[in-house]
């Protein structure tokens, strides 16, 4: 007898989407997230709870959303402390989201066929394709809320309509829009996890311009709230906030999970260290946490950590006369995926660099930053002020971004350092990433053409920076890839059903399980997946 | 004065040659944001544990409990400012203190009013930036 069917580490749009299957199936469900809950009471009615406002101090320089890297450093070569960090708190990833949720494409799952090997990656095929996950991103998208319209040229095939029309348009999006168009791009409006209408018992969004990096003062974003608030009116979820699992506790054969072991962290200093037996553990925390898990526990085999990408990100920005209008709005509502798109020209691009095939990523038409964030970029003194009213970089800036898509190479990993500890004594994660010359090509082809976009779109200056670059972290928050799923267990972590090699009662639900990092936001992928693997488990 | 919806009854940290030093420190780095409130706001960030609940985040409707854990973080992360602070009152500088500053004067200076600088919002206005539509209070 266990204290319940399963246990799941991690409360973002993985481990919220299988809890709400699992538990719609009957199933008993523990759910510990490390992080605080400012999202949703966990006794009935469960109502949303209303902590977030539009405050750049709480979320965005006091680590409200967590987590605080004081209590948590990670590592990336010189820097400890911030390294791509995703919230910790209920909700997960999906709190601070802007919450652009793209479909993949047929081809992404299938690349290494559609394209082939490249040197120094390892490029393959997904264990299944688009059509076997096409109903499950249709039941991610009603879960967490998309908003959105079938006029992308280059989208796979979907089966039923998007479950609301799209929003507002951010108005400095239509001129980009424009712009592109003349260039012979393709600019849709982005799939959204932001209410238009009221959904769901959630109002529509009212375009506060606190989007992405801000928890929803008014719920209209599609963070997993409503997936949690179902699967707790099941009565059958346990959510536990301020649970660290620090081991996945295992029979005496090893090769069988019987639970795990979390501290309280609402004791202090001495937390208490709480066991929950499970028949089944979903590992649900993230493409970062999750293999640091698996690590300290001796789990998963050699190649856990591996195989990391993030997306190399192209930033492309605009200077106008004019203001752009994005201190309201969703941050980002147009995107562009032409250059996923196989053409003769971009075949050019990678014979002239000597690669079998370069892919781009979809590029996000968004608005400018926030003062505080504007203000830490200019400098100090005398020139301070000026710099803040003539806001080149907020007032008068657009911006596109390119999420590339990032190889994946064995010695790209997240690894434990050898000497940096959590506040709790376990050994900090510690990334090390070199990016392909795939992604550098990429990123160079994209930076010439949207500065040329940019200027035909009326920008008095425009230039390209990536992410990462020189020695800082990256700043993408699309961590994927560190706990492989695949067919062959010497280069893979999990099976196709996103169970570990070694101990089949243990599963992952997040994007560590991505074989390729495509070129697009990887939450309703994520989703999907989850949905997937816990239909197979309930079934 | 403090505006409205602002910290008020600060603890009083320093004695006025010190919040001058500061003010001074912090002008620096951000002209005119004392003049804005931020020698306010870095003293109610010092000061942040003399509240309960503490301020450190602010709600919609009041100040958000802290977890012990989270507590405990920022104890240290404000004593260790208040070290930093203690030499700017001292009119001595440390590798690093400049970033701590220009940091806090920045925050302050553009940061929401209820956090004790960006009095009467006057740092949004002489940006041109509107003000938000889901502020925090008090």
């Amino acid at each position: 007898m266990t204290d319940c069917d399963a246990v799941v580490i991690g409360s973002g749009p993985g481990g919220a989407t299988t809890a709400e299957v699992l538990t719609a199936a009957g199933w008993s469900v523990v759910m510990l997230e490390k992080g605080r809950n400012h999202l949703i009471d966990t006794a009935a009615p469960y109502e949303f709870r209303r902590h977030f406002t539009n405050d750049e101090i709480a979320q965005t320089r006091r680590f409200l959303l967590g987590p605080d890297p004081m209590l948590e450093p990670r590592v990336y070569r010189d820097t400890v402390g911030e390294v791509n960090n995703l919230p910790s708190t209920v909700g997960g990833g999906g709190v601070h989201a802007d919450a652009k949720l793209p479909r993949f494409r047929e081809e992404d799952f299938a690349l290494r066929s559609a394209r082939g090997a490249i040197d120094g990656a390892l490029v393959e095929d997904w264990p299944f394709g688009y059509d076997e996950l096409e109903p499950h991103y249709a039941a991610v998208e009603k879960s967490l809320g998309v908003a959105g319209e079938a006029t992308n040229p280059f989208a796979a095939p979907r089966r039923d309509p998007f479950p609301m029309p799209p929003g507002d348009d951010m108005p400095f999006a239509l001129v980009s829009g424009a712009a592109a168009s003349r260039l012979g791009l393709h600019p849709y409006r982005a799939p959204t996890g932001v209410n238009s209408v009221d959904y769901d018992g959630r109002p529509p969004c009212v375009d506060c311009g606190y989007c992405g990096g801000y928890g929803c003062p008014i719920h209209a974003k599609g963070d997993p709230i409503s997936a949690l608030q179902r699967s707790l009116q099941t009565g059958r979820l346990d959510l536990r906030s301020d649970a660290y699992v620090t081991e996945i506790v295992r029979d005496g054969s090893g090769k069988k999970a019987t639970g795990v072991r979390y501290l309280d962290l609402t004791e202090y200093p001495d937390p208490a260290v709480v066991e929950v037996t499970a028949r089944v553990v979903v590992v649900a925390g993230g493409a970062f946490e999750t293999p640091r898990l698996l690590l300290r526990n001796g789990l998963g085999g050699d190649n856990v950590g591996r195989y990391l990408t993030y997306h190399y990100q192209t930033f492309t920005v605009g200077i106008f006369d004019v203001d752009t209008g994005g201190e309201r709005g969703r941050s980002v509502t147009h995107l562009h995926d032409d250059l996923m798109i196989d053409t003769p020209e971009l075949r050019k691009v990678a014979a002239d660099a000597g690669l079998a095939w370069v892919r781009g990523g979809t590029t996000e038409h968004g608005a400018g930053q926030h003062p505080i964030s504007e203000a830490l970029n200019y400098g100090r003194g005398e020139h301070h002020l000026p710099s803040m009213q003539d806001s080149a970089l907020r007032r008068r800036l657009w911006a596109f971004t390119m999420q590339g898509e990032d190889l994946p190479q064995a010695t790209n990993r997240v690894e434990l350092d050898s000497s940096v500890r959590d506040a709790w004594g376990f050994p900090a994660g510690r990334v090390t990433y070199v990016p392909h010359q795939h992604e550098l090509v990429a990123s160079a082809y994209a930076a010439e053409l949207h500065e040329r976009v940019m200027k035909d779109a009326g920008a008095t200056a425009a230039f390209s920076a990536t992410s990462p670059r020189g020695d800082e972290p990256p700043e993408s928050r699309h961590v994927m890839g560190t706990a492989r799923m695949g067919t062959d267990p010497r280069v893979s972590v999990v099976s196709p059903d996103q169970h570990l090699w070694d101990v089949d009662n243990v599963y992952v639900c997040d994007s560590s399980v991505f074989v390729t990092s495509a070129g697009y936001n990887p939450t309703l992928t994520l989703a999907a997946l989850a949905h997937r693997a816990a239909t197979k488990l309930v079934s | 004065m403090l505006a409205a919806g602002n910290l008020g009854n600060l603890a009083g940290l320093w004695n006025s040659d010190e919040r001058n030093a500061v003010a001074a420190a912090l002008d620096d780095l951000v002209p005119g944001a004392s003049e804005l409130g931020a020698v306010d706001y870095v003293e109610g960030l010092l000061t942040a544990f003399t509240y309960d609940p503490p301020r450190i985040w602010a709600g919609p409707s009041g100040w958000l409990e802290l977890g012990p854990w989270e507590e405990h973080a920022w104890r240290e992360r404000i004593a260790a400012w208040r070290e930093v602070y203690d030499r700017v009152t001292r009119r001595e500088h440390a590798p690093g203190d400049g970033r701590v500053l220009f940091a806090h004067a920045c925050e302050a200076t553009y940061g929401d009013p209820v956090y004790g600088g960006n009095h009467d919002q006057g740092g949004w206005q002489r940006i041109n930036f509107p003000a938000p539509m889901f502020p925090p209070h008090d």
